[in-house]
């Protein structure tokens, strides 16, 4: 088992490498918060041991070794967020300096354990993708949230960065992963607006760099779809997501039991006039222009 | 003093959605000890009852049908402030088993207003039928206020509703509470906020805390409240607080459902998914687009068929052996009394009022069949399928009843306009339902036709009603437009489960409509008529010489731009006060009886002159009974005389234009 200043700087490499290749050594000294001739130093011990290439004044990328090593820190560092979080009931946004001090102190059994207790779950609770103990990642194709285009509905799938204050900014958002949403707008100072189901959110950029983002796969996209209550065929069901008309009318809405949330089923679409749909347990009739301005969610059929 | 327990008096109130069965239960318990009138400025009715138990007098007050207190509609209003300012000693909310989730969101509402609150189950078989259990200890307890389960339309429950509401009454206030909807939320944080922004006086008569609650969902008359008393700075401190909070009111329904849901999690038992109730299956027949038009066809056939099959022969019975034998006494053996008393009695009172009077059984059988219709919820099915329809004339589905209704007599059908919430579209239904030709006007298009056109008369009958549809849908599409302001109708409405009709609803419900129109619609038909008698008699006491045929003729140079002569004239103006009236007056005023009348007829109109005065006739301006419902339902004499001018116009000009065609195209002259 290599100490645990080894393993801090294999994981500093490996998080930098995703992004420059070679890691120069005074990224890696703000990284870690050391100074200059201190990552200097163990830079020359890591090369003696084989775990990364180093070239004074350019800087050091991991050796095939090196990365297996790296990962294998990550994997228990991620394995001990998720069981902080799902089986401790630590908080999202406290587990990471825990899981620091953990990583480092975990036999190749106690890992075992961890993950058979924690079976098929493969991300930390950030989203970040947990290696296998052969050290393959498996490759989601995320990428930076604002490198979606406008109004294509993406899913949250991770957060790069794990302070606490950002992460619980997230979570009040409600942005953590496996939310869906649509840019709305790009803004030039780099901030963006969402649409997250009927809400509407600015994100500054500090909190958009960090989301990591995939696109909906078409069957996700179907199931996840906003459509026109109208737009369901008779026999459908779907759940009430928003309302899009006028104002004055919402109260109506409301009153009549059209609430985001709620199950509904159409019971009589003929594609021209009125609609029959069946809400909190009654048939309610509703002109077409109206069920178009309320936007559903199509359930799977049975 | 001692207050002696058989002195005591209570005010109960009974809230309900619409189609849970409330004026069943209503009628049921107050029997015909009730008093039925309007509330104070509303064309909404308003009923009262007085019923007795354990020395304990309750007064009853049927609140409308409502399905929730934000100030959508007059109804809900007219519910939430008699909540407040006349504080009722209990509220019984009167519950649809079979559609709980819906019904208590209301109760969420209720709970936050309501000092002492009860729940009746009614439709506890219907919710049987439909699969869903209900555990009505659990739903008591979660609630924590009793629960009686009814069917009221077989008479069950009721007795034990009357128990409870006495067991509740001698309960302190407050010994129950329910818990509210904003409780452990964000919301109630907002709501304090506003709370706070407010003094008691702001609000009154509502609760401080209920206000700043509905402030947050945005409600309109409560706030519009606040805008009249608030000093400047406060309402400006609220307006920025609220600014951001713009999905409060969909929180808020929201949090009313969890509330709902969480009482019912424990106290209900849906039925197995994929169940089709017997309603569904009703409805795939009674809301499909073509086949729903049939059965709306057949429906309304049989309608007119059972209402003149019984009424017509009454009317005419009533008319031969009551109305024309009292006036043959009057005229016959009152020799004694002065001329003008006799043409007064036999001419003003029976032929005017006893003649309106005589249409009473036909309208009686119309709010009878109306009634059952509404009753076993076929109305809402009308309403869907000629949705699409009406939404040419800038109305929707619920004006369409009414308006078919209009074919039998105007009366019901402006009376029925009561159905439709949004005050435009009850307005605009309002103004084209004289336009229907009812049964009178087709009466009187009948006699002229055949004694014009002969064989023809059919064709030129049904022309005659095609052409007045043509008319009702252009005027429709151009007073949605232009004299209402465009704003499109929208359906929303609830379709009430199928159910077997329950006799006595239908009964008191259609005496009660009829004696309303008696009652209000007798005035103003009264003073029509002496008016009319008036001048039909004064200053020369006969036929020809008074005022009305000098109106008749001051109106001939309108009535010559038609080919009318001054008798078709005072014809028209006769049938003012029933539209059957124009035959009568024409057998008057040509001297002629029936026979006679259609050899006159013959030989006075031209077949354009005879199309003309047709037109001008199914046109012609409401009659008296119609127009003092106008006036009862629009609760406004301008809109009454607007609906007057707009067919007076309507009816002489088109008049005009079709014997000018006529004419110069030499067509019949």
């Amino acid at each position: 088992m290599k100490s645990e200043r080894v393993e801090e700087y294999l994981e500093a490499i490996h998080r930098r490498q995703l992004t420059e290749t070679p890691v120069s050594t005074s990224a890696l000294a703000a990284d870690l918060g050391v100074s200059l001739p201190a990552v200097t130093d163990m830079m020359r011990r890591l090369e003696s041991m084989g775990l990364i290439d180093y070239e004074p004044n350019r800087g050091a990328s991991l050796t095939a070794e090196g990365k297996q090593a790296a990962l294998s820190v990550i994997r228990r560092h991620r394995l001990w967020e998720r069981f902080l979080t799902d089986i401790l009931g630590v908080k999202w946004d406290r587990v990471h300096t825990e899981a620091c001090r953990l990583e480092h102190a975990t036999s190749s059994e106690t890992e075992e354990r961890l993950a058979s207790l924690l079976g098929e779950t493969d991300t930390c609770p950030h989203g970040q993708p947990i290696p296998d103990k052969d050290g393959n990642v498996r490759d989601q194709g995320i990428r930076p949230l604002s490198e979606f285009k406008l109004r294509q509905r993406v899913c949250i799938s991770a957060v790069a960065k794990e302070e606490p204050r950002l992460l619980r900014r997230i979570e009040k958002w409600g942005l953590k992963p496996n939310a869906v949403v649509s840019i709305e707008k790009k803004d030039s100072d780099g901030s963006l607006k969402l649409k997250l189901d009927s809400q509407r959110l600015v994100l500054d950029k500090e909190t958009a760099d960090c989301l990591l983002a995939r696109p909906l796969s078409s069957k996700e996209e179907t199931a996840e779809e906003e459509i026109p209550m109208s737009g369901l065929r008779t026999g459908e069901s779907g759940v009430l997501k928003s309302y899009t008309g006028e104002r004055e009318m919402l109260g109506r809405c409301l009153s009549m039991g059209f609430t985001p949330g709620s199950p509904v089923r159409m019971i009589k679409n003929f594609g021209r006039g009125p609609v029959l749909v069946k809400i909190h347990d009654t048939e309610v009739a509703l002109g077409q222009g109206m069920a178009s301005k309320m936007m559903v969610r199509r359930e799977s059929a049975g | 003093m001692i207050e002696k327990p058989d002195e005591k008096t209570v005010v109960v109130a009974l809230v309900g959605t619409p189609n849970v069965g409330k004026s069943t239960v209503f009628n049921l318990l107050t029997g015909l000890s009730q008093h039925v009138g309007n509330w104070p400025g509303k064309t909404v009715e308003q009923k009262t009852g007085v019923l007795h138990h354990n020395g304990l007098t309750i007064k009853l007050v049927d609140l409308p049908g409502t399905y929730s207190l934000t100030a959508n509609s007059v109804e809900e209003q007219i519910t939430r402030d008699f909540l407040v300012t006349e504080k009722p000693d209990l509220v019984v909310a009167l519950l649809n088993a079979a559609s709980l989730e819906r019904n208590l969101y209301l109760v969420a509402e209720l709970a936050e207003l309501a000092p002492r609150l009860l729940i009746a189950l009614n439709m506890m078989d219907v919710a049987r039928q439909e699969g869903m259990k209900i555990d009505l200890k659990a739903l008591e307890s979660a609630l924590n206020i009793p629960v009686v389960p009814m069917v009221a339309r077989k008479n069950q429950g009721l007795k034990e509703l009357i128990e409870v509401i006495g067991s509740e009454c001698s309960l302190p206030v407050g010994s129950r509470t329910v818990r509210h909807i904003e409780s452990d939320s964000q919301i109630e944080a907002d709501i304090t906020h506003i709370e706070q922004l407010l003094t008691d006086e702001d609000t009154v008569p509502y609760p401080r805390h209920w206000a700043a609650m509905k402030v947050l969902e945005g409600d309109s008359q409560i706030n519009k409240l606040l805008h009249e008393r608030l000093p400047e700075a406060q309402q400006s401190e609220l307006d920025s607080f609220l600014s951001d909070k713009e999905s409060a009111a969909i929180t808020m329904a929201g949090l009313r459902f969890d509330w709902v849901n969480s009482v019912l999690s424990s106290a209900q038992e849906r039925p197995p998914l994929g169940r089709v109730s017997l309603t569904e299956k009703l409805d795939r027949a009674a809301t499909h687009p073509m086949l729903g038009l049939a059965i709306l066809l057949a429906v309304m056939g049989l309608v007119f068929l059972v209402v003149y099959g019984i009424g017509v022969p009454t009317q005419h019975f009533l008319q031969v052996s009551l109305i024309e034998r009292a006036q043959s006494l009057v005229f016959d053996h009152m020799h004694f009394a002065p001329g003008w008393l006799q043409s007064f009695l036999g001419n003003g009172l029976l032929g005017g009022v006893g003649t309106v009077l005589t249409f009473i059984p036909i309208l009686f059988l119309f709010f009878v069949v109306w009634g059952f219709l509404e009753d076993i919820g076929y109305t809402a099915r009308v309403a869907f399928v000629t949705d699409r329809y009406m939404h040419l004339l800038g109305l929707h589905g619920k004006s369409s009843l009414p308006l078919l209704l209009g074919f039998g007599c105007n009366v019901p059908a402006v009376m029925g306009t009561r159905i439709i919430e949004s005050k435009r579209a009850r307005i605009l239904t309002v103004l084209l339902a004289p336009l229907i030709p009812c049964t009178g006007r087709m009466a009187v298009v009948a006699v002229i036709a055949a004694a014009v056109f002969g064989g023809k008369a059919i064709l030129v009958s049904l022309g005659l009603i095609a052409f007045s549809l043509l008319v009702l849908a252009v005027s429709g599409l151009i007073m949605s437009r232009f004299v209402l302001g465009s704003k499109r109708a929208t359906l929303m409405m609830e379709l009430p489960l199928y159910h077997s009709p329950n006799p006595r609803t239908i009964g008191v419900g259609a005496w009660q409509r009829t004696a309303a129109f008696i009652k209000r619609a007798g005035t103003v038909i009264l003073a029509v008529s002496i008016v009319i008698w008036l001048l039909s008699y004064f200053p020369g006491g006969s036929v020809d010489k008074n005022f009305l045929g000098d109106i008749g003729r001051w109106l001939q140079p309108v009535g010559n731009l038609m080919g009318l002569n001054w008798q078709l004239m005072v014809a028209l103006l006769t049938s003012f006060v029933a539209k059957e009236n124009t035959i009568a007056t024409l057998g008057v005023l040509l001297g002629q009886q029936k026979a006679g009348l259609s050899q006159a007829l013959k030989v006075m109109l031209t077949p354009a002159a005879a199309i003309a005065f047709l037109v001008a006739q199914v046109l012609f301006i409401p009659c008296v009974a119609t127009a003092a419902c106008i006036r009862q339902e629009t609760g406004s004499w301008r809109w009454t005389a607007f609906s007057i001018g707009l067919q007076l116009v309507l009816s002489f000009s088109l008049a005009i234009v079709v014997y000018q065609i006529a004419r110069l195209a030499r067509i019949g002259v």
